[in-house]
């Protein structure tokens, strides 16, 4: 059993489209936030999907093809399954926090003011939590294991961590794994606001004395990943291999985080422990960091318990892009990735007023160079308290 | 445009180019080239689009079309026949 690789990365985000513009944007200190949210503007789902498939799908699946589709072409399999690639190696694990919700929206309307034959036939199939994963494994013609997986916002982590466990289990060559969220839609956008999740100063500022909520955001991320000899006997280039992967569940309340993080340390020397990595060998945590006033606290405060206190800089990519639900843990991997390739730590952007509680370096003046980064570690935490943590090292 | 399609006339014509175009609507990949003797199956449309057909002639016309009604139509020729014939029973 060889180690798992990474031979593409697709993202679509609030700061660009592709992993390399939306690296770019990380390391400018772009934000993707406007009017308290983060839309993915420069995205065009005509540019990706046909006209037939695109209105028999939702905003989710548009997103996930989208980034699924950029990581197969930088892997170079476009044209390979069926020739190079058999196709019932190719598994496809495309988590979501919800699914189809903008349909579920209309659809509901519809119900509600013209009856039940005002229901679209199309509605099950664009809502399900399973389409985008369906959707790119037709488009491709990938025929080995195909699921969803949902854990709320550690959704895209445990995919990649789970992709990885089905590479080791033998299950398949290729896993195409990620996470694909669109909720910004009315009903959505109320529920978190209700709850009191989102920030009502429209701010992302992770870590920040003045944080009072998360910032909702679109998006997709999706990664390629292969067994490293595979990768090498197909001539790919290696973008970095998931080298650790731990999951764990709070058990605590169904929002709130353990007082203690007791799931996130739990997440977090799981992960190194897979890795078979020292806390010394991370030089860089890719922090949840959601600007939650419970979250960063306790993610601090894990962190600070996993390394005695000791901890690398951490920063948080959702203080430039928000919140990307399902999509975060997949899109933040290709980020922990990206500061291995670069050597370059991202920033925590809208940091100005430090608080006590969340006692870690954040990386404000970031970029940051890193010359002898050799692992980074990048954590997702979702509402129920499932938790999952994936350790990242060069290629 | 068929030979078939040119034999149509008057109100069956009306009624097969307004299927024709609710098919387009729908992205249907062989609603173009689409005649009376196209079988759903040859138009490559699945069964969801027959129910969004259905639902969209409806909303079009105005009136309610039985499930039962849509026995036997195979073809978009069947489903305009099916059309008239509604239409003309609920006056």
């Amino acid at each position: 059993m060889g180690q798992t690789v990474v031979t593409g990365r697709g993202v679509v985000t609030p700061i660009g489209v592709g992993a390399d513009a939306f690296l770019d944007a990380l390391e400018a200190r772009r934000s993707g936030i406007e009017d308290g949210q983060g839309t993915c503007d420069d995205f065009d789902p005509s540019d990706w999907i046909d006209a037939r498939t695109q209105r028999r799908s939702d905003r989710f699946t548009h997103l996930a093809v989208a980034a699924a589709d950029q990581a197969l072409e930088e892997a170079g399999l476009t044209d390979q399954i069926g020739e190079s690639i058999e196709p019932e190696r190719i598994a496809v694990l495309i988590g979501t926090g919800i699914g189809g919700l903008s349909t579920l929206e209309q659809q509901t309307r519809a119900v509600v003011k013209d009856g039940e034959r005002a229901v679209s036939p199309h509605m099950v199939p664009m809502m399900m939590p399973n389409a985008a994963a369906a959707t790119v494994a037709m488009r491709i013609g990938a025929h080995g294991p195909g699921w969803c997986l949902v854990s709320a916002c550690a959704t895209g982590a445990h995919a990649v961590g789970e992709g990885k466990r089905m590479l080791e289990r033998g299950d398949a060559d290729v896993v195409i794994a990620g996470g694909s969220e669109a909720p910004l839609t009315p009903l959505a956008i109320a529920a978190f606001r209700q709850m009191g999740a989102l920030s009502k100063a429209g701010r992302s500022c992770p870590f920040d004395a003045r944080r009072d909520g998360f910032v909702i955001s679109e998006g997709a991320g999706v990664l390629i990943l292969e067994s490293e000899e595979h990768a090498r006997a197909r001539g790919v280039k290696i973008h970095g291999k998931v080298a650790g992967y731990g999951a764990s569940n709070d058990a605590f309340h169904i929002t709130q985080p353990d007082k203690n993080g007791r799931g996130a340390i739990d997440a977090m020397r799981a992960a190194l422990g897979d890795a078979d990595a020292s806390t010394g060998d991370i030089g860089y945590v890719n922090a949840h960091g959601t600007s939650t006033p419970f979250n960063d606290r306790v993610e601090s405060l894990a962190v600070r318990s996993v390394w005695n206190g000791d901890a690398p800089p951490i920063s948080s990519t959702k203080s430039a892009i928000g919140h990307l639900l399902g999509a975060a843990g997949a899109v933040e991997a290709v980020a922990a990735m990206g500061a291995l390739e670069r050597r370059l730590l991202p920033p925590t952007l809208n940091y100005t007023e430090p608080d006590p509680d969340c006692d870690v370096d954040p990386i404000a003046d970031g970029p940051r160079d890193a010359n002898g980064l050799v692992a980074t570690l990048s954590n997702s935490f979702g509402f129920g308290g499932q938790n999952a943590s994936l350790v990242f090292t060069a290629a | 445009m068929s030979d078939a399609t040119e034999t149509l006339s008057g109100e069956k014509l009306e009624a097969f180019e307004k299927i024709k175009a609710l098919l387009a609507q729908q992205e249907v990949p062989g609603a173009a080239e689409a005649t009376p003797e196209s079988t759903w199956e040859q138009l490559d449309a699945d069964s969801l689009d027959l129910v969004e057909l259905v639902r969209a002639l409806e909303d079009e016309y105005g009136m309610e079309i039985d499930d039962k009604e849509l026995d036997g139509v195979q073809t978009v020729g069947d489903a305009t026949d099916m059309l008239l014939r509604v239409r003309s029973a609920q006056g």
